[in-house]
């Protein structure tokens, strides 16, 4: 089979690429009473959290994890939360944890990443709620931060672990129909879902709205429309769709690093080949961009290590205008 | 080079010996059997060599261990800054005094001011525990600064007194004035505290699981279930595989502040049992 005639049951994987930028990571675990109330402070931390372009960070759920996972015992959920960089998530994890984890009943916060080596002491922020009432405690080499709050005290670790990751890996479900891409796309997500160290930052994990860099008709614009990807246009655009393609689905990726997302991509790529999906494919910039690139045919046979990043584009080249991204 | 540096103790001593700052993993690691044998220490009042009491084998490792009639060592793993040492038996006075950082475990029983003054590392006692453990040296104005103390028996008087910072675990009962003048830092107590625990502390936390004689310049704040007893439990827990009953780590605990003499921003936790 040669490297154009990739399938799976049916369904053809295009012979391109993922192209996928450097972010910086953190894992934030959340502890609480119950299940319910940890779910409640991390759907609100990870909330507008889509795309560092307006949102400016990238969040979602990892998992949801046992007491015997947490740092108390209690139930918990694994956030990871991704930034352009490691100044810009210090501030991130001010401004969210204190509003939706510090004002959350029963909640306590703790650092997920404990092998990192740098560091944001985030909590130190966070402390000064507490009106030096605060009290400080210090475990195992880690300082924790108890605040009095209303309710009792709410505990919060002092620094998180930062990672170098990955953001932007991505693939496009290619459809007859709308309802056809939602199946596959909901699959892919549900396959996904719980995997280690990759989350789908947007709603539900998918986007309707892949995005272009840029805009033809309006200067000034970051991001618009996928037009080669939108199927109503096809006549008057530059259009991307293979014959019987109605609906177009995406899948964007952020990992703490390229594995986690080659494997959620390959898993992910699988589910979504489901009856009425005629194509998968992938969002890129001609490789120019983005110094990670998930090459589609590579994953699926099973190759999670990373292609070296290729040469810089040269000098006055112009960054096609066709890429999709998700938005960012 | 070898694993492990093993000291055996050829007869028990007829005295205290001191081993102060002799007997230290990060320092035997650098030496070979005959220097190991020449380190000084004291016999009483009359100085003397290692080598005049242990059988030294091994040498350059950052593993070392101690076994023959150990009650009778004062100054074990003293001043200690890395590596492991292991105390197979009981220890004499000062074991991990002043130590800032490695493991000191000892099988047996400690004496007087172990921990005194350490700053890091982790000292683990599997018996008992003198006066003093973890507090300041006579005359100091602080005790522990820093690192974990964790004796699975029952302490004596004045433990974790003076403490800046650190954590000092006890599994069963402490004397009296625990905590005594504490700066900052934790002493749980899985037993009863006794007598006078925590009278002059400006803040640092004293758990008292099974009780305590709350001095009367400590004022009752409310019940609760603080959240860092829990992770501190969990962690002991899993640490240190200290049995701690699931009452105590999900519990809830009175929170009396004090001591109202000083800053006042210390306090003792009681569990509510039932």
């Amino acid at each position: 089979m040669s490297a154009a005639d990739v399938e799976i049951r049916g369904v053809r994987i295009e012979d391109t690429f993922a192209e996928a930028f450097g972010m910086r990571g953190v894992r934030i675990v959340i502890t609480a009473k119950t299940l319910r109330w940890a779910r409640e402070a991390a759907s609100k931390l990870t909330g507008f959290a889509t795309s560092v372009i307006a949102c400016k960070c990238e969040a979602a759920v990892e998992r949801e994890l046992t007491p015997d996972e947490t740092p108390d015992a209690r139930p918990g959920v694994s956030v990871l939360l991704f930034t352009m960089d490691a100044d810009s998530l210090g501030k991130r994890l001010v401004e969210r944890v204190g509003q939706t984890v510090l004002t959350c009943p029963t909640t306590s916060c703790f650092d997920g990443l404990p092998e990192a080596v740098t560091r944001v002491p985030s909590a130190r922020a966070l402390r000064v709620f507490g009106d030096r009432f605060q009290i400080s405690k210090v475990l195992g080499g880690e300082r924790y931060w108890r605040i009095p709050v209303m309710e009792g005290e709410f505990l919060v670790q002092e620094s998180f672990g930062v990672q170098k990751g990955v953001g932007g890996g991505n693939f496009l479900i290619l459809a007859e129909d709308a309802d056809r891409a939602l199946d596959a796309a909901e699959s892919a997500v549900d396959a996904i879902a719980g995997m280690s160290g990759v989350i789908l930052p947007f709603p539900g994990g998918v986007v309707r709205s892949g995005s272009k860099v840029g805009a033809r008709a309006y200067a000034g614009m970051i991001a618009s429309t996928n037009d080669a990807y939108c199927p109503t246009i096809r006549p008057i655009t530059r259009s991307s769709l293979p014959g019987g393609v109605n609906a177009v689905l995406e899948l964007v990726l952020d990992g703490l690093d390229y594995g986690a997302v080659a494997r959620a991509m390959r898993a992910g790529i699988d589910a979504a080949c489901r009856p009425g999906v005629v194509a998968i494919s992938a969002g890129n910039y001609g490789g120019r961009l983005g110094p990670h690139h998930f090459h589609l045919h590579r994953i699926l046979s099973g190759d999670d290590t990373p292609v070296p990043r290729p040469a810089a584009p040269a000098t006055g080249q112009p960054v096609t205008s066709d890429a999709t991204d998700g938005g960012r | 080079m070898s694993d492990v540096v093993t000291l055996t103790l050829r007869t028990a001593p007829d005295g205290p010996l001191d081993l102060d700052g002799a007997v230290t993993p990060d320092r035997l690691a650098l030496l070979g059997e005959r220097e190991i044998a020449a380190l000084a220490m004291w016999d009483g009042a009359r100085a003397a060599r290692l080598g005049d009491f242990f059988t030294v084998e091994g040498e350059r490792a950052g593993r070392v261990r101690v076994v023959g009639a150990t009650a009778a060592l004062d100054g074990l793993g003293a001043g200690m800054a890395g590596g492991e040492l292991l105390v197979d038996g009981d220890a004499g006075q000062r074991a991990g005094a002043g130590m800032t950082g490695g493991a000191l475990r000892v099988t047996g029983n400690v004496g007087d001011d172990a921990g005194a003054a350490m700053s890091g590392g982790s000292l683990h006692v599997d018996g008992r525990a003198g006066d003093r453990l973890g507090a300041a040296t006579p005359g100091a104005t602080r005790g522990m600064t820093g690192g974990e103390i964790v004796v699975r028996g029952s302490a004596g008087d004045e433990a974790g007194a003076r403490a800046r910072r650190g954590l000092i675990v006890v599994g069963g009962d402490v004397g009296a004035r625990g905590a005594r003048a504490m700066i900052a830092g934790s002493l749980v107590v899985l037993g009863r505290a006794g007598a006078s625990t925590g009278v002059g502390s400006k803040r640092g936390s004293v758990i008292a699981v099974g009780g305590a004689d709350v001095p009367a310049t400590y004022r009752y704040a409310c019940t609760f279930e603080p959240p860092h007893v829990r992770l501190t439990m969990t962690y002991l827990r899993r640490r240190y595989a200290l049995s701690v009953d699931d009452g105590a780590v999900a519990g809830r605990y009175r929170r009396y502040c004090g001591d109202a003499g000083t800053l006042g921003k210390g306090e003792i936790l009681t569990l509510v049992r039932g």
